[in-house]
């Protein structure tokens, strides 16, 4: 049974135990909310019902989300935890044990205080790092003058001296110097630093005429330089700066060892985040509620075989629920909860990532399973790499707790490594031609036309079961004309084609294949009005069979896939086996065979997977399977952060 | 000998014009993937996956390089010598996987770096990314099987 049949169910309770009620449906998650307010009877209710109640306890939930969120964010910038490449698929989650979790569950509040030192911290980190640009900025601004010895308080005017520091582009220099000497040749003039656009420099001139130098200023672009509210010598204030700049990086240091103390807390943050969006999520399906001053309302969908466990809950945890369930009706919007066996369900994967099956429909999955698994194994076809993928996979499901999509997809790959393994059997290639073993079956490299006929009467097989469904499906539904004209006479049509091109069914094919165009003329327009348009487009039908010739010869990509795999296998081990000879030799021929070999296992994998994926969703499905129904949602505790694990015995 | 420098051409033009097409659609789906990063680095996997299928065409490039070489016994053997009319058959039998290799490549590179895109937004779609890219591949795994059903069917 793929699909799960679904129940409705409706529950009545006291108003008392709401609470306790949707915390057990989280629990339990094993129901889909309904959201009363989009059921067909809401205008009826509305009438009787109270309005929402104020969701002043939402907002303070929310609030507290969003500071623990921070939390996690500041110490995410600071300390990061790296996913590493397999947990970009499949997602990583800390484990905790259920005791661990209600301990930091009762210390909620704890996380309030971690918030307040991460604010804190935060402030002080943005503070420092704008004192140090400053200092950082003031000391580039000094470091060009440090060979000026004079305390900067004593560059000031006297009556009758102006002293300045004075800037002025490089190459512009010696201009200067010339045309001081000519306007006022008794001044001091001392070059502090030359840089690459600017030279710094200091001048004494006297005051008599500092309208003529302030012009030669003027021409030249001699910017003045100052430096507000410093005193001593330049040397002492860079050396000042430079110990603040020390300070405060003692200070970010102080700082981040007050993270660091923090980041002890980060699993405990991350169990009380999990905690509150279980939470806001309760918060939430109270508001798909219907209620009274006194009771209230919850319709929800439930898979058949759980109905038990949760009518046995509500009966042993409650008092006043009244649990009515029932059939949905044949319009009705079930969701679809998919069911497959132990080795199956790693195919649901493939199902799920082209669409949910509609309520109605059969699961395709069961069906689709052995021909992804014949397939992907022609497609990478090497035993060696079989056994080797097949490996990798037992050691990540080991290694890793996965669940759900992940841990399915891993299996795939188990499964598709077993076959890879016995497809290198048949065509006898390990590692490409690395170990030589005679083929059981044969070798396509030796006999590629062979192996492409295969190829298609495989897919030839692919495509009649997809259109075997669909004549299931007509003939289940009650359209028994349907299945034998849309899929009867197609069968009869293109069976009769083949066997003309066999010598020794040549003739009872081609009366099969007559037989069958002139059925499918005869009833392809059936659904048109008029003779000539039935009959026209009767005939446009038979074009059709192109489509089934392309659909056939796109099987050819099995071989191509499978021959790329073991050519580039073989291409590494000549381009290894030209080397060799002595140590260093060795080294390097082992290096090459691990590398080539990997790469090419890995990119042979890809290619296996989504080449077989596209042979079912294009090839397959499209003969029957139209897909778009609702996945099944349960209402329950899902966590972000933390897997909680099994109370410890 | 002149067969022979036709058999090189064609090698040659089937390693580097199907290479070239697999650099320019990994390089395009690269620059998408590099934008999606800076936003969530949890993501690269993901999009690695993508970058990585317009690779194909310059590796199926080189298999047919491969296999003229090893044809023409660069490669485990002797030089052959090649007559001329051999030497076009094998230049033509390079042909397909050639131009559809590198033209394929580029558009797959489109169709995956607009998968990008999609799984910026719905990581859960990966899957639907990737067929689409995967079909544009179609073409260039039938020019493959072209290629090397042609040089297969030469004798020499």
């Amino acid at each position: 049974m793929p699909i799960v049949d679904m129940q409705k169910i409706s529950l009545f309770a006291h108003q008392q135990e709401k609470d306790q009620i949707v915390n057990i449906l989280q629990d339990l998650g094993s129901v889909e909310l309904v959201d009363l307010k989009e059921s067909r009877d809401w205008e009826e209710m509305q009438a009787l019902l109270r309005p929402e109640e104020a969701t002043e306890e939402t907002a303070r939930l929310e609030t507290s989300l969003g500071e623990i969120r921070y939390c996690l964010d500041f110490l995410q910038r600071h300390f990061p935890l790296r996913k590493s490449f397999v947990e970009q698929f499949t997602g990583s989650k800390i484990s905790i044990s259920m005791e661990e979790y209600a301990d930091f569950v009762a210390r909620g509040e704890e996380a309030r205080n971690v918030f307040e030192v991460c604010r804190e911290v935060d402030t002080g980190l943005t503070n420092l790092r704008n004192e140090e640009t400053r200092c950082h900025n003031l000391l580039a601004g000094l470091l060009p003058w440090a060979d000026f010895s004079l305390p900067l308080e004593e560059v000031k005017d006297t009556p009758r001296l102006k002293m300045q520091l004075l800037a002025v582009p490089v190459d512009r220099l010696k201009d200067l110097q010339e045309n001081l000497a000519e306007y006022t040749p008794e001044h001091h003039l001392e070059v502090v630093s030359a840089g690459r656009e600017l030279a710094n420099f200091f001048c004494i001139y006297f005051s008599k005429d500092e309208m003529r130098v302030r012009d030669l200023w003027k021409e030249t672009g001699v910017t003045e330089v100052h430096f507000p509210g410093m005193t001593g010598t330049i040397t002492q204030s860079i050396e000042k700066l430079e110990g603040k700049i020390e300070g405060i990086q003692r200070e970010r240091e102080n700082l981040r060892q007050k993270v660091v103390g923090l980041l002890a807390r980060r699993t405990h943050l991350m169990a009380y985040h999990d905690h509150l969006k279980g939470l806001l999520a309760q918060k939430k399906a109270i508001g798909n509620l219907a209620r009274t001053d006194a009771a209230f309302l919850l319709e929800g969908w439930v898979p058949e075989p759980l109905v038990a466990d949760l009518k046995k809950m509500l009966s042993e945890k409650t008092e006043t629920a009244l649990l009515i369930v029932r059939d949905p009706e044949p319009d009705e919007d079930a969701p679809v909860l998919l069911e497959n066996n132990r080795v199956t369900d790693a195919y649901e994967v493939v199902t799920r990532m082209y669409s949910t099956p509609r309520r109605h429909e059969p699961d395709p999955t069961p069906l689709m399973a052995p021909f992804f698994f014949v397939f992907f194994g022609m497609c990478l076809s090497d035993a060696g790499y079989g056994v080797i993928l097949s490996l990798l996979a037992y050691f990540l499901t080991r290694k890793m707790k996965l669940k759900g999509m992940g841990k399915q997809l891993i299996k795939l790959l188990f499964l598709g490594g077993i076959s890879a393994f016995l497809a290198g059997i048949l065509m006898g290639s390990w590692f490409g031609d690395l170990i030589n073993i005679r083929p059981l079956w044969f070798n396509p490299l030796d006999d590629p036309m062979r192996m492409l006929i295969v190829s298609c009467i495989l897919g030839g097989v692919h495509i009649f079961t997809g259109m075997g469904v669909q004549a299931y499906q007509n003939i289940r539904g009650g359209k028994i004309l349907d299945a034998v004209f849309d899929q009867g006479l197609w069968y009869l049509f293109l069976i009769g084609l083949v066997m003309l091109f066999l010598p020794q069914w040549s003739s009872p094919g081609k009366w099969m294949a007559i037989a069958g165009a002139v059925g499918l003329v005869l009833t392809q327009g059936r659904s048109q009005e008029g003779i000539f348009k039935k009959f026209s487009s009767g005939l446009v039908s038979l074009y059709d069979v192109t489509g089934f010739l392309s659909d056939v010869l796109s099987y050819s990509r099995l071989l191509a896939l499978g021959l790329a795999t073991g050519v580039i296998a073989s291409a590494i081990n000549t381009m290894a086996g030209l080397l060799g000879g002595g140590v260093v030799g060795t080294i390097v021929v082992i290096f090459i065979l691990l590398v080539g070999h990997s790469f090419n296992l890995a990119i042979n994998t890809l290619g296996a997977y989504v080449h077989t994926s596209r042979l079912q969703y294009i090839e397959f499905f499209g003969k029957f399977f139209e897909g778009g129904g609702r996945p099944f949602r349960p209402f329950s505790k899902t966590t972000k952060f933390v897997e909680i694990g099994e109370r410890e015995a | 000998m002149t067969g022979v420098v036709l058999a090189f051409l064609g090698a040659a033009l089937a390693v580097i014009l199907a290479g070239l097409g697999s650099a320019i659609g990994v390089g395009l789906v690269g620059e998408c993937a590099a934008g999606v990063i800076t936003e969530d680095p949890d993501k690269f996997g993901q999009t690695l996956l993508l970058q990585a299928l317009p690779g194909t065409q310059g590796i199926y490039g080189l298999l047919t390089g491969f296999l003229i070489m090893q044809k023409v016994g660069i490669i485990g053997g002797a030089l052959v010598d090649l007559t001329l009319h051999q030497g076009f058959y094998i230049l033509m039998a390079a042909l397909p996987i050639t131009v559809v290799g590198y033209l394929s490549a580029i558009c797959q590179g489109k169709a995956a770096a607009a998968g990008v895109g999609l799984i910026a937004k719905r990581p859960e779609e990966l899957g639907k990314a990737i067929v689409y890219a995967v079909m544009v591949e179609t073409y260039a795994v039938l020019a493959l099987l072209a290629s090397i059903m042609l040089l297969f069917g030469i004798v020499i």
